[in-house]
């Protein structure tokens, strides 16, 4: 008794329990740790716990409310591509998912990075048919790249790590995080630890290509008459634009860009010959057939760029640039198949081919800008009677903004006349939704870049039918004090169906036309500024008003209704049929 | 119709079954048989999965589509004369009392199958063998009343020398031992 008596009272003190962190707090610091600073979102019953948590962490996340998730979704596309990084958006379970779906497989179609992060029900509740519960694993399954559920609060570093890592490597692509309400709630059983992921054993994108690849390429590109570069968007994404400029200044190759390849090269550089597609550009969509060499770089034939697959380049021999080995032979076979990052390929085949000129091969391009100048540009840009047409716009914002600015388009007729009549001069300036085409992307894809990009110009062009699916983003704009600009060309019409109909279902206007709302009134109504233009002699000072308004502007002009987009290579015929009127 | 045996060595986790399948659903390719196991590899699993199409161009890019998941590890399609496969066949024949008695012997050596239950009134018979030596039995058998039969999906093996391992990194194959 004595013995025991003698021991020191702070011995016998009881030690407590180490206590963690919950799940929604290792969310949060995994995002830090990944370098995350803006996330997209909207709260929900399934997502409370993060949100509660991110209460705490205002000062470190900058935390963007939208309106509608679809808004996060684009928001954060927008944000991906200027930061060339993940864009991270949160949202809740159920109608919060599932709202995000359109702006997911948008991502997956024109490989752009991005973490969603969903709330879902508690784990003892999955498959009871719980308030707000879906089936988002199972929905988003073929829209993403990797999905994962987090069901243990445990797993949440390691999952977000890997998350971060199949987003942005190879390919990038959507990688959506379904989290339980109790991973969210529940506390970890071990300390906190984060390690970002540096590779996956299952996954593992080649980057640097193989040398045989390189050399049969070379001999190819080295012994071609009349070879001809296709540069997609694989080039950004990489961020290989000077390094597609080196190779193709030292072999004088002529350099076409599919729609979301645009801006890879200034527009006035003397090897760009213009853009493909079925609104591309004359010559670049008809040379294809008189190439004895197609170089596609980071491009994966899309058929709006081939036509009638079955007819396209049939005389040329291909070399295919592509870090997606699935795109390989998919569409186009290739004679030399180079797997690889863009900008290690371009780098590596540098030394490997020889100088070069190919002047007469070059000059073949501009007969046909002759024509489609005489045609087609010269008429829409000189009318001195009518509407304002759509290229008159565009052309004037061109020379405004020194083709400087951050385009970012919806989809139509608006985009089509956005990427003919720009003329790009710096890289990465094109924000589009070229696979998936979904209209409403403009407007919170627009904020997002302007978020990612605070020092740049950034003008959304927008149609009017488009701005109507996602207008409720302006209130998102309003409140984040983003200066975005946005032109709505307005025709009254669903544009570019209108010309299908007009073109192949003889004028048969089958609901297409709007009625639309005061756009500027709207605008007003959520405290942003904007103004209507409906006369050519004003447009100018219009433009100017927008561009030096301190803050965000919409400007609406109203432009001729049955304008139609050419050339054009109507759809499932081949590129040497492309119409001119 | 050319028969493929598409073999995908992947991780082990939730989902990835449905992960597969719709690369084959979204282009409309009929799954004629699926066998998922693990393998001699701890945490990798096997899908061995037959189809029949007509053009082997598609099925090589069906095969990139599936090599293209992130959890994927090694994707082969095969021919029929590329591998060794087998599956298995349960059929359970009606015994009841004076019915015509089952020729055991010519089961068992003809049509190399066993019988490995006895029921009251019915016996259970395993077959193993390819698709052509099941149904020869299967017609064999029609002459007693066949109250239930099923077949496994087929499993193979590719006959060429390289296992698996030589599609990985020895060093990273390590993981997984």
């Amino acid at each position: 008794m004595e013995a025991i008596a003698s021991i020191k009272p702070e011995v016998l003190e009881i030690q407590p329990a180490p206590t963690y962190i919950n799940g929604s707090q290792a969310l949060l610091m995994s995002l830090l740790a990944e370098g995350v600073d803006t996330i997209f979102g909207y709260p929900g019953g399934a997502i409370m716990p993060v949100y509660d948590a991110l209460y705490d962490y205002q000062d470190q996340i900058n935390h963007i409310l939208v309106r509608h998730e679809q808004g996060a979704g684009h928001a954060a596309q927008g944000y991906a591509r200027m930061q060339g990084r993940a864009g991270v958006c949160l949202v809740t379970s159920g109608p919060g998912a599932t709202n995000l779906v359109t702006s997911i497989a948008d991502a997956l179609i024109d490989s752009t990075p991005m973490v969603c992060l969903v709330g879902q029900v508690a784990k003892k509740l999955l498959g009871t048919d719980a308030f707000q519960e879906a089936d988002v694993m199972g929905v988003t399954m073929p829209i993403t790249k990797w999905n994962y559920q987090i069901t243990n609060a445990d797993e949440v570093a390691e999952v977000i790590s890997k998350a971060f890592y199949i987003a942005q490597a190879g390919r990038p692509g959507p990688v959506l995080i379904d989290i339980t309400k109790s991973a969210q709630l529940e506390l970890m059983t071990q300390p906190f630890s984060y390690e970002k992921c540096q590779t996956i054993v299952s996954y593992r994108p080649r980057l640097v290509p193989k040398q045989d690849q390189l050399e049969v390429a070379a001999q190819l590109i080295n012994s071609a008459k009349k070879p001809y570069v296709l540069v997609g968007h694989g080039v950004q994404i990489a961020k290989a634009e000077d390094e597609l400029q080196a190779f193709v200044e030292k072999t004088g190759i002529p350099v076409a860009t599919t729609l979301l390849g645009q801006s890879t090269i200034p527009t006035n550089h003397p090897l760009y010959v213009g853009w493909l597609g079925m609104h591309g550009n004359y010559g670049p969509n008809v040379m294809t057939d008189h190439a004895d060499l197609i170089i596609a770089i980071g491009m994966r034939f899309d058929d709006r760029v081939t036509g009638d697959a079955s007819k396209y380049i049939k005389q040329a021999k291909v070399v295919h640039i592509e870090i997606d080995p699935s795109e390989i032979d998919k569409i186009i076979r290739a004679d030399a198949p180079v797997v690889g990052d863009a900008k290690e390929v371009l780098k590596a085949l540098l030394p490997l081919v020889n100088k070069n000129d190919h002047t007469v091969w070059r000059n073949e391009f501009r007969k046909y800008d002759a024509i489609e100048n005489e045609v087609i540009t010269e008429p829409a840009l000189n009318n001195p009677e009518g509407k304002i047409r759509m290229p008159e716009v565009i052309d004037l914002l061109s020379k405004k903004t020194n083709g400087e600015a951050v385009l970012v388009t919806d989809v139509g007729q608006h985009q089509m006349m956005a990427s003919r009549y720009y003329h790009f001069r710096r890289p990465n300036s094109l924000v589009t939704s070229g696979g998936m085409g979904t209209m409403g992307f403009a407007l919170p894809a627009a904020f997002g870049a302007q978020v990612g990009a605070p020092d740049r110009q950034v003008v959304a062009i927008i149609g009017d039918g488009c701005f109507q699916m996602t207008l409720q983003e302006l209130g998102t704009i309003v409140q984040n004090k983003q200066p975005v600009k946005a032109i709505i060309l307005n025709n009254n019409f669903l544009g570019m169906v209108r010309q299908w109909q007009q073109l192949f279902h003889q004028r048969r206007y089958s609901f297409v036309e709007l009625q639309n709302p005061d756009f500027i009134t709207i605008a007003r109504g959520f405290g942003m500024d904007g103004q209507t233009c409906t006369e050519r002699e004003k447009l100018s000072e219009a433009l100017d008003t927008m561009l030096n308004h301190d803050g965000p502007f919409l400007l609406e002009v109203i432009v001729e209704k049955e304008e139609n987009v050419f050339p054009m290579v109507p759809a499932g015929t081949s590129v040497s049929q492309i119409r001119l009127s | 119709m050319t028969t493929y045996t598409i073999c995908i060595f992947t991780e082990n986790t939730i989902g990835l079954l449905n992960r597969i399948t719709i690369i084959f659903t979204r282009r409309r390719i009929n799954i004629e048989s699926l066998t998922v196991s693990e393998t001699e590899r701890k945490g990798v699993s096997r899908f061995t999965i037959v189809i029949k199409h007509e053009s082997r161009d598609e099925v090589e890019k069906l095969v990139r589509q599936i090599r293209k998941i992130v959890e994927v590890l090694a994707v082969f399609g095969y021919l029929n004369d590329e591998i060794v496969f087998n599956e298995i066949a349960l059929f359970k024949i009606s015994t009841p009392l004076k019915s015509k008695p089952l020729d055991v012997e010519t089961i068992n050596q003809h049509y190399k199958a066993w019988v490995v239950y006895w029921g009251l009134d019915y016996v259970v018979i395993e077959k193993t063998g390819n698709d052509t030596d099941i149904f020869d039995f299967f017609n064999y058998l029609k002459q007693y009343e066949i109250l239930e039969f099923v077949r496994s999906g087929r499993v193979a093996v590719g006959k060429t020398e390289k296992g698996l391992v030589e599609y990985l990194p020895e060093a990273e194959w390590a993981y997984y031992l």
